[in-house]
C-alpha cells in the first residue's frame, strides 16, 4: 500500500517538479545523507519528518544550495533536478535558483525594517524600485499570506513589532515576492503558539494551490494535517516515502511505525 | 517526620561567614572608590587650572584669544629688587636649616631658635613672593613686539618661556585635522578589512593568524608606530613631516582596535538575517551591503571612534610624522597647491603640551598653557567620544532587532 | 477558527446521515413488502442493504482516517466514536431490513400473499417511528427527543412479545403453514431489533452532546 518512490510509480500522476537521484551529502568527512531518491510532485505539500539529527534540514538547504554558505559540506554523488535542470551544475546561477526556490527559517526573521520594506526587499535588490510596483507587489503578497487585512494599516511599521505568529508569516509573504515556484520551509511552526500554528497550516493548505511546498517539520501531527505525501528519514537516509495517509495509517516500514506511534528508540 | 518548631527557617544567623562576606564586599567597595577619586582628581584638577586660561571673567566668559591665537614666546619682567631680596632670604634659609641639622641633640634651646629663625624667614619671603606677582610684567610676544620701549634692565630681571604665551588655535584645528582624517582612513581600511575577514575569509590556521597580529598590533608601543610611520611614510613616501602621513601613522595605530569591533559587531547580527536575504536571491555582497553592515554600524562606529579617541591623544607617532612645534600659518594659509594641504605638518595639542612641558614641567610660567591646552584637549576628544554615542543611539533607534 | 479540514467532518456527519436514512428506508420497504405482499420492494431493500455496507466502510475509513491525521479532540472524538457505532448499529439495522425481505420473499413464494399480519404494522409504524426520530434528535441536537426513544422501545418490545404469543398459538392450532408462521415470528424479532438500535443510536447521541 505504502508507495515508495520508484520511477515506476509515476504513471497516474503528473511529472515530477524536483527529482532526487542517489543524491549523497556530507559535511567534511561526515556523511549526513545517504543515496536518497525522491521525486517531488508540482502542487502538493510534502513533509520532512524524522528524528533530530537525521538530515531533514540539511536535505531542505539542499534544494536551494543554502548548504553551499557551509564550507565542508560537499555532495559526494548523485543529483537534485528541478524542472529538469541539475541545480549542482556548473552552468546553474545560485541566485536564480533563490529566487525559484523561496525559503522559510524555522526561526522567523524578518529584518529590522518596516514590513513595507521586508516585502520590497526581495524585489529592491534586484534593482525594482518603481512605487507602484512595489505597493502592487506588497499587497498581493500579504493578502497571499493572509496577512493583508492585520497589517494593512501600519504597513511603515517595524516588521519586529508584530507577533511571533504573524513574522513567520511575514517571512512566507517575504518570500512570495520574489515569485518562487517552490517554497521550502524549516520547521516554520516550531517557535509558535498553536493558534499561530493554525494559521500557517492554514496559509500552506492555501499556498499549495499554487506552490509547491516542502516543509520539514518535528510534529507528526502537523506533517499530517498539511502534506500530501510524507517522507520519513532515520540517520541521513530515506526510509520510507509516500503519501500521507499510508505512511500514517499503514506503514510499511517497522521503523516508520515506531517512529510515528511514537515506540522509537 | 518529626514536627518542627514554627521559627522562620530564613532568619539570619550571624557568623564568621557572614562577618567575612561583610569584609570582603567592604574591601570591593574601597578599591572602586580609590579609583573613582583618581578619577576624580585628575579631571578637577585639570578642569580647575585649565578653564584659568580658558574662560575669563569679563564677557564673553571665554578668552577668545587663547583658543584662537598661535602660540608665542612668553617674557616675562619681574621686578629685581624682589627677587635679588628673595634670593638673598633664599640663602639665609637654606645656611640656617644647614646649622640646625649640624647641631647636637642636647642642644635643645639654640635648635627652637633656628627654628624660629627660619619660620620668619619663610614669612618674609612669601610676602615678598605676593610682591614679585604684583609688580611682574608678562607679554605675549606680539605685545612684546608692540612696546615702545622694553621695560629697564636695572629695574627688571628678564626671563622668556618658548611658546607659553599666546594661544593654541592652530595647535587645535591641527588636532580635529588628524583626528577627522585618520578617523575617515582607518574606518575605511578598519571596515573593509572586518568585512573579509567574518565574512568572506576561509576559518582556517591563516586566519587564525592574521586575528592574532592583528591583536598584537594593537599591544604595540606608540613610539614605534611613530618610528614605523616615520620610516615608511616620512622616509620611505617622501611624504615629509605631513599631515597626511599623520593621518596614516595614527589610522595604522587604530585598525587593530577598529577591526576587531567591527569584527565583533557583524558577528553580533543574527545568521538569519544574511540567510533570510540570500535566500531571497541576493548576492553575497548585496546581503552584506542591505543586511549586515547597516545593523552593525552602530556598533562599528562607536568602537571605532572612541578607538581613534584614544589612538588621537598619543604624543608619540604624531611626533615623528605629522606634528610640528610651532607653525605660524594656519592649515590654509599659504597654499601653493591645493595638495599641499595633505603634505604640510601640523600643531597638534598633545605634542604642543608636550613640547611646552618638557624642558621645565612645573615651572610657574607654563603652566597656563600646559592646563590650558590640556582641558581643552579633553574637551575635544570627549567631543568626539559624545558624538560618537549620540550617532549610534540615533542609528541603534533606526534598526532594532 | 473553522481549519480546512473540518470540513470532513461535515462530511461524516452527511454520510452518517445518508447511511441512516439508507437504513430506515431499507426497513420500510421490507416491512411494505411484507405488508402488501409486494416482491418488489423486498428486493429494492435487498439492494439498498448493500449501499449501507458500503457506506459504512467508507465511514470506518474516513473515522479511522481523521483520527489518525487530524488529532481529533472533545466533542469532535465523540462525533467520530459515534459515526463509527452508529454505523454500526444502522448497517445491523441493514442487515434486519435484508432478512426481512428475505423471509417476505419465502413467505411469498411460498404462499403467494402474506395471510396472518398479526400486529407487525402498529410495531413497524413505532420502530421506524423510533429510526426517524433518532435521525431527527442527532440532527437537530435534540435530547428530549431522544431520551423519548428509549420510552418507545419498551412498547415496541411489548407488541413482540404479543405477536410471539398469538403466532405460537396458531402454530399449534394449525391452519396455516409452520414454516410460515416461523418465519412472521423472526421478522417481529427483526423489527424488534431495529427498534433496539434505534435505541442504541438515541443512546449514542445523548453521548455525543452530553459526553456521558
Ligand atoms: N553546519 C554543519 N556542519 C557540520 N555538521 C552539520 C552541520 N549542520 C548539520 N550537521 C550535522 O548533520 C546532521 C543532520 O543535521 P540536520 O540536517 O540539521 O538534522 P535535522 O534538521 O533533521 O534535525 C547532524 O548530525 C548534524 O550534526
Ligand atoms: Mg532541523
Amino acid at each position: 500500500m505504502a508507495q515508495t518512490s520508484t520511477p515506476s510509480d509515476m504513471t497516474d500522476e503528473n511529472k515530477p517538479i524536483i527529482e532526487i537521484r542517489n543524491f549523497d551529502f556530507a559535511y567534511g568527512d561526515a556523511q549526513a545523507l545517504f543515496d536518497i531518491n525522491m521525486d517531488i510532485r508540482e502542487k502538493e505539500v510534502t513533509s520532512f519528518i524524522g528524528p533530530s539529527g537525521c538530515g531533514k534540514s540539511t536535505f531542505l538547504r539542499c534544494f536551494n544550495r543554502m548548504n553551499d554558505l557551509i564550507d565542508i559540506a560537499n555532495i559526494k554523488g548523485g543529483e537534485i533536478k528541478i524542472s529538469d535542470i541539475n541545480i549542482y551544475d556548473k552552468e546553474v546561477d545560485v541566485i536564480e535558483l533563490r529566487k525559484h526556490v523561496g525559503m522559510v527559517f524555522q526561526k522567523s526573521n524578518p529584518f529590522p525594517k518596516s514590513i513595507y520594506d521586508n516585502i520590497a526587499y526581495g524585489l529592491r535588490i534586484q534593482g525594482i524600485k518603481q512605487k507602484s510596483v512595489l505597493d502592487g507587489v506588497v499587497e498581493e503578497c500579504l493578502r497571499g499570506a493572509a496577512l493583508w487585512d492585520e497589517v494593512k494599516d501600519r504597513l511603515n511599521e517595524s516588521a519586529l513589532g508584530m507577533s511571533g505568529g504573524q513574522q513567520q508569516r511575514l517571512c512566507i509573504a517575504r518570500a512570495l515576492a520574489v515569485k518562487p515556484k517552490i517554497l521550502l520551509m524549516d520547521e516554520p511552526c516550531s517557535a509558535l503558539d498553536p493558534i499561530a500554528t493554525a494559521k500557517v497550516e492554514e496559509l500552506i493548505h492555501q499556498l499549495k494551490k499554487q506552490y509547491t511546498i516542502i516543509i520539514v517539520t518535528h510534529s507528526m501531527q502537523q506533517a499530517a494535517r498539511v502534506s500530501d505525501k510524507t517522507a520519513f528519514f532515520y540517520l541521513g537516509k530515506l526510509i520510507e516515502f509516500g503519501k500521507t495517509d499510508d505512511i500514517f495509517m499503514n506503514p510499511t516500514d517497522p521503523q516508520t511505525e515506531a517512529y510515528i506511534s511514537g515506540r522509537f528508540g | 517526620m518529626s514536627e518542627k518548631p514554627a521559627t522562620n527557617i530564613f532568619s539570619k544567623k550571624p557568623s564568621r561567614q557572614a562577618l567575612f562576606e561583610t569584609c570582603v564586599s567592604t574591601f570591593f567597595r574601597l578599591a572602586t572608590y580609590l579609583v573613582i577619586i583618581a578619577a576624580g582628581y585628575l579631571f578637577v584638577n585639570i578642569a580647575y587650572n585649565g578653564s584659568k586660561a580658558v574662560f575669563t571673567t569679563k564677557a564673553p566668559f571665554i578668552n577668545i584669544d587663547f583658543l584662537t591665537q598661535k602660540p608665542q614666546t612668553l617674557h616675562v619682567y619681574e621686578p629685581k629688587e624682589v627677587t635679588t631680596e628673595q634670593q638673598k632670604i633664599n640663602a639665609e634659609i637654606l645656611s640656617t636649616k644647614a646649622k640646625r641639622n649640624a647641631l647636637g641633640s642636647g642642644e635643645k634651646a639654640q635648635r627652637a631658635e633656628y627654628e624660629a629663625h627660619i619660620e620668619s624667614l619663610e614669612e618674609r619671603y612669601d610676602i615678598l613672593d605676593e610682591q614679585r606677582v604684583e609688580g611682574r610684567l608678562m607679554f605675549s610676544d606680539s605685545e612684546y613686539r608692540q612696546l615702545d620701549e622694553t621695560p629697564s634692565e636695572e629695574l627688571f630681571k628678564y626671563s622668556n618661556y618658548a611658546y607659553s604665551g599666546g594661544g593654541i588655535g592652530p595647535a587645535i584645528i591641527g588636532t580635529c585635522l588628524l583626528v577627522t582624517g585618520s578617523i575617515a582612513i582607518a574606518l575605511t581600511l578598519g571596515v573593509l578589512c572586518a568585512v573579509y575577514l567574518s565574512e568572506y575569509s576561509q576559518p582556517g590556521k591563516m586566519l587564525q593568524l592574521i586575528r592574532l597580529s592583528i591583536m598584537n598590533l594593537s599591544g604595540v608601543p606608540s613610539i614605534v608606530f611613530g618610528l614605523f610611520g616615520f620610516g615608511m611614510f616620512v622616509l620611505f613616501f617622501g611624504w615629509g613631516v605631513s599631515m597626511i602621513a599623520g593621518w596614516f601613522t595614527l589610522a595604522i595605530m587604530a585598525l587593530p582596535i577598529i577591526i576587531t569591533a567591527s569584527e565583533e559587531s557583524m558577528r553580533a547580527i543574527p545568521k538569519g538575517f544574511r540567510e533570510g536575504s540570500l535566500a531571497l536571491g541576493a548576492s553575497k555582497w548585496t546581503s552584506i551591503r542591505t543586511n549586515v553592515l547597516p545593523y552593525a554600524l552602530p556598533g562599528i562606529l562607536t568602537s571605532s571612534i572612541m578607538g581613534i579617541a584614544r589612538v588621537a591623544g598619543e604624543t608619540a607617532p604624531i611626533m615623528f610624522t605629522a606634528a610640528f612645534a610651532l607653525r605660524d600659518q594656519l592649515p590654509w594659509e599659504g597654499l601653493k597647491e591645493p595638495t599641499d594641504f595633505f603634505f604640510q605638518g601640523v600643531m597638534a595639542l598633545p605634542y604642543h603640551i608636550y613640547v611646552v612641558s618638557a624642558k621645565i614641567p612645573q615651572n610657574e610660567y607654563t603652566r597656563n598653557m600646559q592646563y590650558g591646552a590640556a582641558f581643552v584637549f579633553l574637551f575635544i576628544v570627549g567631543f568626539f567620544a559624545l558624538s560618537s554615542i549620540i550617532l549610534r543611539v540615533k542609528i541603534r533607534k533606526k534598526y532594532k532587532w | 477558527m473553522n481549519r480546512y479540514f473540518h470540513h470532513e467532518l461535515h462530511d461524516l456527519r452527511s454520510m452518517l446521515i445518508l447511511i441512516a436514512e439508507k437504513a430506515n428506508e431499507a426497513g420500510r420497504l421490507a416491512v411494505e413488502g411484507f405488508l402488501s405482499s409486494d416482491l418488489e420492494k423486498t428486493q429494492h431493500a435487498v439492494k439498498l442493504d448493500d449501499e449501507i455496507d458500503a457506506l459504512e466502510i467508507a465511514i470506518d475509513r474516513a473515522s479511522v482516517r481523521y483520527i489518525t491525521l487530524r488529532s481529533p479532540v472533545s466533542s469532535d472524538v465523540r462525533l467520530i466514536f459515534v459515526a463509527i457505532k452508529a454505523s454500526h448499529d444502522l448497517e445491523r439495522a441493514g442487515d434486519e431490513a435484508h432478512s426481512i425481505a428475505k423471509r417476505t420473499r419465502n413467505i411469498l413464494t411460498r404462499d403467494g400473499s402474506v395471510q396472518n399480519k398479526v400486529e407487525i404494522e402498529a410495531m413497524s409504524k413505532l420502530a421506524f417511528g423510533m429510526m426517524k426520530d433518532a435521525i431527527n434528535c442527532f440532527l437537530e441536537e435534540d435530547l428530549d427527543l431522544a431520551e423519548s426513544i428509549i420510552e418507545q422501545d419498551k412498547e415496541v418490545d411489548r407488541l413482540n412479545k404479543e405477536n410471539f404469543k398469538n403466532l405460537s398459538m396458531a402454530l399449534r392450532d394449525g391452519g396455516i403453514d409452520p414454516a410460515t408462521q416461523i418465519e412472521t415470528i423472526l421478522i417481529s424479532k427483526s423489527i424488534e431489533r431495529i427498534a433496539d438500535h434505534a435505541k442504541n443510536l438515541a443512546e449514542e447521541v445523548i453521548y455525543l452532546l452530553t459526553g456521558e
